[in-house]
């Protein structure tokens, strides 16, 4: 019992001493999950309504689609990104392996089908009555998805925090396509996972509290702001 | 403009919840559209308006059929009025910028259509704050506010005070006579209907029952 009484001491040091090495994984991954979360909403937010106040042919199937592939697991995310990426692969040209913008490409292709998924969903549920209305006043298709987004922006918010959530907390990717190199694609998750393994306790007790900071920081935030309104 | 339903015929789920031969609604006058509840009232308006567009037969506006010409001179004023989430001046100006009217023009017509539903003492609430009465009202409003041809109302005054109810039925008349727009209003009001409409139609399970003047 006490390595764990010691590790919370000596983590709390670290954080308070704003170590570098800790701050830096912290920025990152922030910097990752954010920016993954920031371009996967840009398109897929608008295209999840759009398909949500939409009758086609097929709308069953494409749900059925969506809803499977938002439990898509992170490691096989990672798997294919890497595959592709890979210096013998499709895109090896790019030389991108091993570097933050894959991670941050498998985060975004991990995060679309939860984004797209969820505001889907509320779209389907609570935008059709929304389209209604600017349809009868005259608005297009466009003007409705415009509107839903911004009646419904807490809901959205509440989505993209919860895609954000899974991301900054997902190791399978980051692993593989980053490769937990020091100083360079090192972030919370595949640190504290490392750290663990090498019985570098404070350091893994460290990041996993900043973690759950993040996770329950954003969220708050946005109750707070939600309550607001 | 005037309205032609021509072999109507909708379905939910294999039954049949509108039936209509041949029905004319009359240009320039208030038609209203009484029965019981479930007779289709609420369906045949949102067939007219666009807003249902799954169903048999052919509903033509001044002759043609539905386009976005017509959908930008026709309304529909829902029974449950959904207000956005922003000021109630913002609610009603949304369809003239919609329009890309002109800041200026957007002011005096917002006033304009508040004074004659005397609401202008709410234009600072939100939206989605009101009472349902007051919701009722702005909702009404911001169809007014487009200057539709088809004005279409789906029991407009259902949960007005008696006192309010006088007042809007007032300004809707005005409006109409001097806009001259096609008004389309649903109630169950006989007295009301007196009060308002030139024109009456009776639907019972989806069909026309009665079509004549009170
Ligand atoms: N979306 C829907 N799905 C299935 N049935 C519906 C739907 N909307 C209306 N109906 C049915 O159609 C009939 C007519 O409804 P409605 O036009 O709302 O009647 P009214 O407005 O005259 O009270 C009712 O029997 C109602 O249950
Ligand atoms: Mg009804």
């Amino acid at each position: 019992m006490e390595y764990i009484k010691q590790g919370f001491i000596e983590a709390f040091q670290l954080l308070l001493q704003f170590d570098p090495e800790v701050y830096d994984v912290i920025g990152l991954s922030l910097f990752v999950s954010t920016s993954a979360t920031v371009i996967a909403a840009f398109v897929f937010v608008p295209l999840g309504v759009y398909l949500g106040i939409k009758d086609f042919k097929g709308k069953k199937m494409i749900s059925r689609l969506i809803y499977t592939s938002m439990s898509i697991p992170s490691v096989i995310v990672g798997l294919v990104v890497a595959l592709l990426l890979a210096r013998r692969g499709p895109l090896g040209f790019l030389g991108l392996l091993y570097t933050p913008k894959a991670m941050i490409i498998a985060q975004t292709i991990l995060v679309i089908p939860l984004i797209l998924g969820l505001t889907y969903s509320m779209a389907k549920n609570r935008g059709v009555a929304i389209h209604k209305v600017a349809k009868s006043l005259g608005g297009t298709r466009w003007d409705s998805v415009i509107l839903i987004i911004r009646e419904l922006r807490i809901d959205i918010l509440v989505n993209l925090a919860t895609s954000f959530s899974r991301a900054i907390s997902e190791v399978g990717a980051v692993m593989i396509v980053g490769g937990n190199i020091k100083g360079q694609t090192r972030v919370i998750t595949t640190t504290i996972s490392m750290m663990n393994s090498m019985g570098e306790y404070p350091m893994a007790i460290a990041l996993g509290t900043i973690l759950l900071i993040i996770s329950f920081g954003i969220h708050s935030i946005i109750y707070s702001y939600s309550q607001e309104e | 403009m005037e309205l032609g339903i021509h072999n109507l015929r909708k379905r939910y789920q294999n039954e049949v919840v509108l039936d209509i031969d041949d029905l004319t609604i009359e240009e320039g006058v208030i038609t209203g559209i009484t029965g019981p509840n479930g007779s289709g009232k609420t369906t045949l308006l949102n067939v007219i308006a666009g807003i249902e567009d799954c169903y048999e037969g052919k509903v033509l506006y001044g002759g043609k059929s539905y386009s976005d010409e017509i959908k930008l001179k026709t309304t529909l004023v829902f029974q449950k009025p959904y207000l956005f989430r922003r000021s109630v001046f913002d609610n009603i100006a949304y369809p003239l910028n919609l329009r890309k009217v002109p800041r200026d023009t957007v002011q005096e017509k917002v006033r304009e259509i508040g004074n004659l539903l005397s609401i202008n003492d709410l234009m600072n609430k939100k939206g989605h704050q009101l009472s349902g009465g007051e919701s009722q009202k702005v909702a009404l409003a911001r169809a007014m506010v487009m200057e539709p041809e088809l004005l279409l109302l789906d029991e407009p005054t259902a949960s007005l005070d008696p006192e309010s109810v006088v007042k809007i039925e007032k300004s809707l008349t005005e409006y109409q006579k001097w806009k001259g727009c096609t008004v389309v209003i649903i109630t169950h009001n006989i007295e009301q209907s007196r009060r308002l409409c030139d024109k009456v139609i009776c639907l019972e399970r989806g069909k026309v029952a009665l079509n004549g003047v009170l």
